[in-house]
């Protein structure tokens, strides 16, 4: 067993991206492996480590870790496979503990099956483990901020609209952001988490509606953040004005800027960046972490590597519901210190600002 | 590390009709050729051993395989088959040429590697899956054959994670050796179309194209088969991520 700083756990979220790391594990030397040929083998594979990561702080730190694969197909993420998946996400963490990862981050799916409810995943000692999602909001937080900012919108003036206020990731931009905007519209479909949500903002003195459906808000939203993927971007229409900015957040990410919404800045978001330097071996660079600009990994897993950084193997972010602005900026202050930022913006049709642009 | 799910991505619990026979005739032949292999091996095994423990547990294993391609011969009597075997059906004849390769360089440990992980892993892993959907006492042969195997894998699992703790390097290098010989013709015998011809078992034609009529698939077997190989290498202890690596290099 190596003694590992941190470890990883995700999973690959198209067949391409399969077929990619594949591609490199068997080899330049063989053909690739034929696409029906991937899909009947890939979910038999049992969750196991794909290769070692390697990052280095801005300040001299260096830490040591692991990717986990869960190996969850990429057509299998629809609740009809939520026991089959949490098993691998258990297998997964065992894989981790196994390697002896001081500290775990629950990357994608891995994070939301989970629930921030450790008590789900195996035994362990001297292995702790995070969700990520308060460097997440932390990033979706910043990014919509810089998006104003990059659109000359006065944010102050906003009515915030969150899918998925209810989650995790949600509840917190939420209490991050309400005290900025003028108005905040949350939704999600438990309405008695909606009503408590609702009265933990409107405490601090902020303009909440909540709703279970979309079409239920009296008015238009100018600035969205999309914290749970949308069965259809088209339940957004109508909501929202069509000049909106639409932070898309959610997993798997699916809000395209064409089509519907012509008009919206549609970006993605809850994404950091490496600045350090970051290494795989095998070197699964740009296959992992499949973005248009260098070492961007979404934030969730960059929480585990930020706090091994930091030397804090500690379970920063548990539970649902705990994340506090407080808890935000003391995050992102750790991930900034070690030159771990916000990743420069982008789409599904590209970049949207210069890569070297990043908000610190 | 012990695996601690079974990951199982594909539907199955169904029972088959009578007119399935030539079917489960020709998965008879596959599973009794393999045992009578087995059990050869093991003989082959009690001469290289030193050890008189040694050598009656290789010839008791001998003869309880002897005892599963006999169950399976009576099953295929019940269904009013006959089961024939071909130890020297080329694949068949490959594998056992490469055990016999460990003989004669004394390797007892090479021995267990090829019978035990690899050959014993796809054994299980497709009993199970036939036990599964196959009627009546069928089916409880194969799980019953299955659960035996099982032990006897977890037997040489205690004993080969000892021999690894002693010079893992040396040990996972002598793994991935026996690999490329033995489960390339597993991956070949495997493979969802047999390309390189008729597999020399087959009553007639090849089988895999009629697995579907009884709720099996050649696509389920190699998967059930590559997982629970994996598995067995993990409980071993070696890495997962070499392993893995290992498997995606194999002949599809």
């Amino acid at each position: 067993m190596i003694d590992l700083d941190f470890a990883l756990i995700g999973h690959q979220d198209s067949w391409r991206a399969v077929a990619d790391v594949l591609a490199v594990l068997r080899g330049p030397q063989r053909t690739p492996l034929p696409d029906d040929e991937i899909r009947d083998i890939f979910p038999w594979i049992p969750p196991r480590a794909l290769c070692y990561v390697d990052v280095d702080s801005v300040v001299g730190a260096k830490a040591r870790g692991v990717y986990i694969d869960s190996f969850i197909p990429p057509d299998r993420l629809d609740a009809a496979c939520v026991r089959e998946n949490l098993a691998r996400v258990r297998a997964a963490a065992a894989n981790a503990i196994h390697a002896g990862a001081k500290i775990v981050s629950l990357g994608g799916f891995s994070s939301i099956l989970i629930e921030g409810d450790f008590d789900q995943l195996p035994e362990r000692e001297g292995t702790v483990f995070t969700t990520g999602n308060t460097l997440t909001v932390a990033y979706i937080v910043q990014s919509i901020r810089k998006m104003c900012a990059l659109e000359d919108r006065d944010i102050r003036s906003s009515t915030l609209l969150i899918v998925g206020a209810t989650g995790d990731v949600g509840s917190g931009c939420a209490r991050c952001l309400a005290p900025l905007v003028r108005r905040v519209l949350l939704f999600a479909r438990n309405v008695e988490r909606l009503r408590r949500l609702a009265a933990e903002l409107e405490a601090d003195g902020a303009q909440v509606e909540v709703a279970t459906d979309l079409q239920q808000f009296s008015s238009e939203a100018d600035v969205v953040i999309c914290a749970a993927s949308l069965a259809s971007p088209a339940l957004l229409l109508g909501r929202i004005a069509s000049h909106a900015i639409v932070c898309d957040a959610g997993y798997p990410k699916n809000l395209s800027p064409r089509g519907e919404m012509p008009g919206a800045k549609v970006f993605f978001g809850g994404l950091g960046q490496i600045t350090g330097g970051m290494r795989f071996a095998p070197d699964l660079h740009g296959i992992l972490n499949r973005h248009p600009f260098p070492d961007v990994v979404h934030g969730c897993l960059l929480e585990g590597v930020a706090l091994a950084l930091e030397g804090r193997f500690e379970p920063f972010s548990k539970g649902r519901g705990a994340i506090t602005p407080e808890r935000v900026k003391e995050m992102e202050t750790i991930a900034a210190r070690h030159g771990i930022y916000l990743a420069p913006l982008y789409n599904a049709d590209g970049p949207l600002e210069a890569a070297g642009c990043s908000w610190r | 590390m012990e695996p601690i799910i079974c990951l199982d991505p594909s539907p199955t619990e169904c029972t088959s009709p009578p007119s399935s026979a030539p079917i489960w005739q020709d998965v008879l032949a596959h599973a009794m050729t393999g045992e009578l292999l087995a059990a050869m091996n093991y003989a082959s095994l009690s001469e290289i051993c030193s050890d008189p423990a040694e050598v009656a547990d290789a010839l008791e294993h001998a003869q309880n395989e002897r005892g599963h391609a006999a169950a399976f011969a009576a099953e295929g009597r019940k269904i009013g088959v006959d089961v024939s075997n071909n130890v020297e059906a080329k694949h068949w004849k490959r594998l056992r040429g490469t055990f016999l390769q460990c003989i004669a360089e004394r390797d007892f440990i090479g021995c267990l590697i090829v019978q035990e992980i690899m050959l014993e892993s796809f054994a299980l892993a497709s009993y199970s899956r036939v036990a599964k959907v196959a009627p009546g006492s069928l089916g409880e042969t194969f799980a019953r054959i299955a659960a035996e195997e099982e032990e006897h894998l977890a037997h040489a699992v205690a004993i080969l994670k000892t021999e690894r703790a002693r010079d893992a390097q040396h040990f996972d290098d002598k793994v991935y050796r026996l690999h490329l010989d033995v489960m390339t013709t597993l991956a070949q015998m495997l493979a969802k179309d047999c390309k390189d011809g008729h597999c020399e078992v087959c009553h007639a034609s090849c089988v895999k194209p009629s697995l579907f009529e009884v709720s099996l698939s050649a696509v389920q077997l190699r998967g059930a088969s590559l997982q629970q190989y994996l598995k067995t290498l993990d409980m071993l202890g070696i890495p997962g991520q070499v392993t893995l690596t290992w498997v995606t290099q194999l002949p599809v």
